[in-house]
């Protein structure tokens, strides 16, 4: 099983990141976080950005822990389990950074 | 033993009576997967004449071919039809006939539960025929969309038709899922790592898992729905606190997912099939598992894009866009492995790859017409027009009606044990591709045009008048194309002469076996050492026929096949294996008397049928297993190995774990919903809230402790030999999951808003059901185990069935404490 897991865990750690971005951004828009001014910007975009950034930093961790996996196919799926999670995680969390908040 | 006596011990062993008696018996996979398929097959030959049906009424503009009230059945009831009782099943019954050939095995892990999804798809498949027949069929859209399909807008009984119909169906879904996830991890020949898998096994498992966490939000959407519509529960009513997004979100967190889980299987057959017409191996395995993994786990990033014009804010668009763009990486790397392969190998031009050929064409442009869509301003124009229609229409007939036809007409003399009659198949190709390309090309040009969907008449002056003509004229062609494949294979079966062995040259294990294959697959199991087992030892065939591999020695009349360990494939224990039995069927009937009394609206009636599946429930599982010991049995080959019921990770003991997962995705997905109508839907806050029930959910949180101790406790003793104490604290976990039913009721009764007045407390009280309910399955388990200690079944190192207790024991602990956390929030927090 831990070859299913290791083979997994980028992809599941893109899910959760996912999920968060899109919970944080409903919690955001309905606590109304874009009117709070903070630092020069506003509570709900510093809250997105933030917390994309630290995605990407632990989809990037994953990466380099996945280089410890048993080689052979095992390595090889791990690894770009770990490039593909860390990748979408970029991606798809783009749009918290250049798109409008909550309409 | 010879070969010939081999043969008839072990059929006589796996096979079923002739006639009726086998009929309503049979638990075989190979029987079930014949069923599946050819079940599929009719519900499919249904959906295409209501197709022709809404082409008909196309065909011209004004038409008084079929009016508006009978247009909404058919397009509803083809929609549904061609998801549900086709292209699923149908890949499921693939799947139950080829997984154990190909793995090297006798059958699958629970060749009961395979008979009951059977029965259950056939049940519920029926129930919407018979609807449609007597003109009350569902006529909301596949998708059901509230408020059209709530009590007020569909107040007959047409909904009700679909949302119970459907979750009946989905028994076998879910059935499926888990017993193909368990199959491929433990029911492998010895050998077999899962690198050396043959591909269309990784993509079944892939499927399967897929379908473990995709269906429950569908089920769970449908039973809030169903208990709206019944009882007035508001979960998806504005005016009292409800959302129709709610329903969409829970509909296409399946619906998408749902789209890969009908391509991946066919994309498995093209893996499987394409590298034997190349007469070569597949390029990029590895590649491969790591596309479809990737896959897998993106399609549950794009449902939302069904959604893109609800007035959802732009940057939750802009997540699911960017998803539903990125998916196409991982399909596209998959298109180039099998296009590398093509170019690697010597590609010969028999019917299997005009079907792979075509399916090329077609799903590359579905999948482009799929990004265009992806992107949200196309979207807006295109969304609900005919252009989205020939893009679900190239994707999943492309996708997986194409590929599958590869696969019959590749694995028919497997079969039928028959070779194909030249030149008919070909002929029905060529109708199929160009009926197709007809009929869906044009409804591009239609959509674009600006012709929405599920309208039932348009008038001249739009434009559309003969691309509809042409289309409709294409939707016959192909028909007469499918009906042409069906003669071919009518005539293959009862005409046709007899199929060499392996007649495709083709190197995966179910080519190692007698055509047509006999009940038990294999007269022993073999040892593989290659993933391709018949390329690196051509005589194994002959060797298996001669009793030289796994379990060759009959025992005891037993069905028996071997358990690997999950990664590396080493032996791990030999598996015995139910035989028939009719508890399925009943079981089923029981189930859908369940169904059918609340889809008449006899509630009253509908807890006896319950009791009656609860009874065959308990009966089903104690009738498996012995009071003796058995200890280490010899296997071949000088090894021996324990019986699964001695041995640590049984079949039992997985698929209760991936059931709990189903199970837990249920659950995630109402707090999800509940989470979702706090902050989303209108008329929030409720007017009114929990205002008390600490000591009722410290009570029931408490006793839920106290019920997961127990019952590990009692487990422990078990296996330690400690039968006395064992027995004392199943007891004891029985009384407590009986105090937490009652403290959870307590709660719900006391304290919360009664349920019809806001979704708050319908979602409340939902959630306490969901605790009652699981409260009472952990009791019952406890109870299991009082009683099979009493009965002698357990003892000392049988860690089956307290393991599998326990499981359920931990779940319900964990889940009332979710539920109570969830519903006392608001409470605590204020």
């Amino acid at each position: 099983m831990m070859l299913l897991a290791r083979a997994s865990a980028g992809l599941i750690f893109w899910a959760f990141g996912f999920s968060v971005l899109y919970g944080l951004h409903g919690i955001g828009c309905a606590y109304g976080w874009p009117s709070t001014e903070v630092g020069g910007g506003n509570l709900f975009r510093w809250v997105m950005v933030a917390s994309w950034l630290l995605l990407c930093a632990g989809g990037a961790a994953l990466i380099w822990l996945a280089k410890a996996a048993p080689s052979g196919l095992e390595r090889r799926l791990s690894l770009t389990s770990a490039v593909v999670g860390c990748a979408a995680t970029f991606v798809t969390g783009l749009p918290v950074a250049v798109t409008s908040a909550c309409v | 033993m010879s070969a010939l006596s081999r043969h008839r011990a072990l059929t006589a062993i796996w096979g079923s009576p002739r006639g009726w008696r086998g009929t309503v018996s049979s638990v075989n996979h190979s029987d079930i997967g014949r069923r599946f398929i050819l079940a599929a097959f009719a519900f499919f030959a249904i959906g295409g004449v209501l197709a022709m049906l809404i082409r008909a009424q196309l065909a011209t503009p004004g038409s008084a071919f079929v009016g508006p009230e009978i247009y909404n059945q058919l397009f509803t009831m083809h929609g549904s039809i061609m998801m549900f009782l086709f292209a699923i099943p149908m890949f499921e019954g693939l799947a139950l006939y080829l997984l154990p050939k190909m793995l090297g095995s006798r059958d699958m892990a629970f060749p009961r539960l395979s008979a009951y999804g059977w029965w259950c798809y056939v049940f519920g498949g029926s129930i919407l025929i018979a609807a449609l027949a007597l003109g009350v069929a569902p006529d909301s859209g596949w998708f059901m969309y509230t408020p059209l399909s709530s009590k007020a807008y569909t107040p007959g009984i047409n909904a009700d038709v679909w949302l119970l119909g459907i979750t009946f169906v989905e028994i076998s879904a879910v059935s499926a899922a888990i017993e193909i996830t368990v199959s491929i991890l433990r029911l492998r020949a010895p050998g077999m790592r899962l690198d050396r898998m043959p591909l269309l096994a990784w993509y079944l498992l892939v499927t399967a898992l897929m379908m473990v966490v995709a269906f429950p939000p569908l089920i769970l959407g449908s039973i809030l729905l169903e208990v709206e519509r019944a009882f007035g529960w508001p979960f998806f009513d504005p005016l009292r606190g409800g959302s129709p997004l709610l329903w969409q979100h829970l509909f296409w967190l399946f619906g998408h997912p749902e789209v890969y889980i009908i391509f991946l299987p066919a994309a498995g057959v093209v893996s499987t099939v394409l590298p034997v017409m190349a007469r070569t191996r597949i390029l990029g395995y590895g590649w491969i598992i790591a596309a479809l993994l990737a896959l897998a786990f993106l399609s549950f990033g794009l449902w939302v894009h069904h959604m893109f014009t609800t007035g959802i804010p732009h940057m939750a668009l802009g997540f699911f866009s960017a998803a539903s763009a990125l998916v196409a990486v991982p399909t596209a790397l998959q298109i180039f492995a099998w296009i590398g392969t093509l170019w690697k190998g010597r590609p010969e031009l028999k019917l299997p790859m005009l079907y792979l050929l075509g399916f090329f064409v077609i799903f590359v442009l579905g999948g482009l017409t799929g990004v265009m869509l992806a992107m949200v301003p196309f979207d807006w124009q295109a969304h609900d027009t005919h252009f989205v229609v020939a893009h679900l229409h190239y994707v999943l007939v492309g996708g997986f009606v194409f590929p599958m036809l590869a696969g019959a007409y590749y694995w028919l003399p497997h079969f039928t044990g028959r070779a194909r009659i030249p030149l008919l198949g070909e002929a029905a190709f060529w109708l199929i591709l160009i009926g197709f390309n007809l009929t869906f090309f044009l409804m591009h040009l239609t959509g674009l045009l600006g012709m929405p969907r599920r309208i039932y008449t348009y008038p001249a002056d739009m434009g559309w008048t003969w691309l509809n003509l042409l289309s409709s004229v294409g939707s016959f062609i192909m028909a007469f194309g499918f009906a042409m494949f069906a003669v071919d294979v009518a005539l293959q079966i009862f005409l046709s002469r007899r199929a060499r062995r392996n007649p495709w040259g083709a190197h995966t294990l179910e080519w190692a076996m007698p055509l047509p294959a006999p009940a038990y697959n294999f007269a022993s199991q073999p040892r593989v050492a290659d993933g391709e087992p018949l390329a690196a030892d051509p005589d194994l065939p002959l060797r298996l026929a001669r009793g030289e591999g796994y379990l060759a020695e009959i025992r005891r009349g037993w069905r028996e096949t071997m358990a690997v360990d999950v990664t590396t494939g080493a032996v791990d224990h030999v598996i015995i294996l139910p035989g028939n039995t009719r508890l399925p069927i009943i079981t089923a009937l029981a189930t859908g008397c369940f169904f059918l009394a609340l889809l008449f609206g006899f509630y009253w009636l509908a807890p006896l049928p319950l009791v009656v599946v609860t009874v065959l429930g308990w009966r089903w599982a104690w009738t498996l297993g012995w009071r003796e010991e058995i200890g280490p049995v010899p296997i071949g080959a000088g090894e021996t190995a324990l019986t699964h019921r001695e041995a640590a990770g049984a079949p039992g003991w997985w698929g209760s774990v991936f059931l709990l997962v189903a199970d837990g995705t249920l659950l995630g997905s109402l707090l999800f919903g509940y989470a979702f109508l706090w902050v989303v839907a209108p008329n929030w806050p409720p007017p009114e809230l929990i205002a008390a029930g600490l000591p009722q959910g410290a009570v029931a949180a408490l006793a839920a402790l106290a019920g997961t101790v127990l019952t590990r406790l009692a487990a422990s003793a078990g296996v330690a030999g400690n039968n006395a104490a064992s027995s004392r604290w199943a007891s004891l976990a029985v009384g407590a999951q009986a105090v937490v039913i009652a403290a959870l009721l307590w709660l719900g009764l006391a304290e919360l808003p009664a349920p019809t007045g806001h979704a708050y407390a319908a979602s409340s009280w939902a959630m306490i059901a969901y605790g009652v309910l699981h409260a009472f399955i952990a009791l019952l388990c406890a109870a299991f185990i009082r009683a099979r200690i009493a009965s002698g079944h357990i003892r000392k190192g049988r860690v089956l069935e307290t393991s599998v207790a326990q499981l359920f024991g931990d779940y319900a602990g964990l889940a009332t404490w979710l539920i109570l956390a969830c519903v006392l929030a608001p409470l605590v927090l204020a």
